[in-house]
């Protein structure tokens, strides 16, 4: 008994030791990294902005931003995230006051090569343009939305996401 | 000889076209030129690392746990690199996608890791880890090179164009899957040809 003790600590010590190291050193490469990631995120955000609303200038609303044209609201954007197949989806998205989706672009996302990837081609993202949030779905649950072929779980999640941050956005504005 | 250890792992026991490693990572990176370099800088850097840092603890890591005390060695270099390409080159982390993450699990890494560096001197084992990791480096590049040209016609080369459009209608086949295979095994044909030659007229 005591001989297994000392063998399952004489084992672990070093694993554990390796660990707290690699553990400090990657919390000092995170403040390294930390402002530049933050920088290049809120590039990102910008460009996707102009994308949705290309001319418009924004104004950041709590967690959306209200669009402005010549001074005049033409509508909202916000960003939508959730999980993917494989990892976490962010994508822009683009709403009328009327509650009809503009557009949506895909941010960041971790799917899978040329299937799951797909999604941030406007082949699928198009779709979204003109589409009311309840159609927001996928054909097979209900909606007007055309999953990929080989690509449904991250076709679906990324319709998910959207309607129902949109759903939570146009209730937030009214 | 001590410089074997570098030079064995460009030509004589190449990763690629010798031992067969990392062939993931390659059939997926290898359509353009910039970014087999982008990502074999990455695996060399991690291979490197992680070399070094397994032999200098070979004798202390208790061989019932050592592959988790490799993983957790190689996983830190990634998440290191991953940041730092992340910050300082968001256009190639982005293209590289989840190929950077997945370094993690290149069986060149751990494979040089449980049968090189846990068991050699720390100057042999930065050296092995050079010679693979640039040996890495010329088969993807070459692998690339020859995709990139067939599938688009042209080679750009980090905004610099290199090869200037050769023509209008490319073999698309090149830029997927099949176009990787086609590429590494006439490479390896060639190779293994010169070698059986050379050998004979010995």
């Amino acid at each position: 008994m005591m001989e297994s003790v000392k063998r399952i600590v004489r084992i672990s010590i070093p694993l554990i030791l390796i660990c707290i190291v690699s553990g400090a050193t990657l919390t000092v490469s995170n403040d390294l990294t930390k402002e530049r990631i933050a920088g290049v995120e809120q590039r990102k955000v910008n460009e996707s902005l102009s994308m949705i609303f290309p001319g418009a200038s924004f104004n950041k609303t709590g967690d959306y931003y209200t669009a402005l044209m010549n001074g005049e609201e033409i509508g909202y954007a916000f960003i939508a995230q959730g999980k993917g197949y494989s990892g976490t989806i962010k994508t822009m998205v683009g709403m009328y006051q009327n509650g009809t989706i503009d557009g949506i672009y895909v941010i960041s996302q971790l799917e899978t090569p040329g299937l799951g990837t797909r999604i941030a081609e406007p082949d699928f993202t198009n779709q979204f343009s003109g589409k009311r949030i309840e159609d927001i779905r996928l054909r097979q649950d209900g909606g007007l939305i055309d999953s990929i072929t080989g690509a449904t779980i991250s076709s679906r999640a990324i319709t998910e996401i959207v309607r129902t941050r949109a759903e939570v956005v146009v209730n937030e504005t009214r | 000889m001590k410089l074997d250890e570098l030079t064995k792992g460009l030509f004589k026991y190449n990763p690629i076209f010798y031992l067969l490693l990392g062939l993931c990572p390659l059939l997926a990176v290898s359509t353009r030129v910039d970014n087999a370099l982008g990502m074999s800088l990455a695996v060399l850097f991690v291979l490197v690392g992680s070399n070094v840092i397994i032999s200098l603890l070979r004798q202390w890591i208790p061989p019932e746990v050592r592959i988790p005390c490799f993983i957790v060695v190689i996983a830190s270099f990634v998440t290191i690199v991953d940041l730092f390409m992340y910050g300082y080159a968001p256009d190639l982390h982005e293209r590289l996608g989840i190929y950077v993450p997945l370094i993690v699990v290149n069986c060149i890494i751990l494979g040089r890791a449980e049968a090189f560096a846990s068991k050699k001197s720390v100057s042999h084992s930065l050296l092995d880890g050079i010679g693979m990791g640039i040996g890495f480096m010329l088969g993807i590049v070459a692998i690339a090179s020859v995709r990139e040209v067939l599938s688009t016609g042209a080679m750009t080369i980090f905004g610099y164009t290199v090869i200037p459009g050769l023509t209008q209608t490319p073999a698309m086949v090149m830029l997927l899957p099949p176009g990787a295979f086609f590429t590494i095994a006439i490479i390896m044909a060639l190779i293994n040809y010169t070698t059986i030659r050379r050998a004979r007229r010995r």
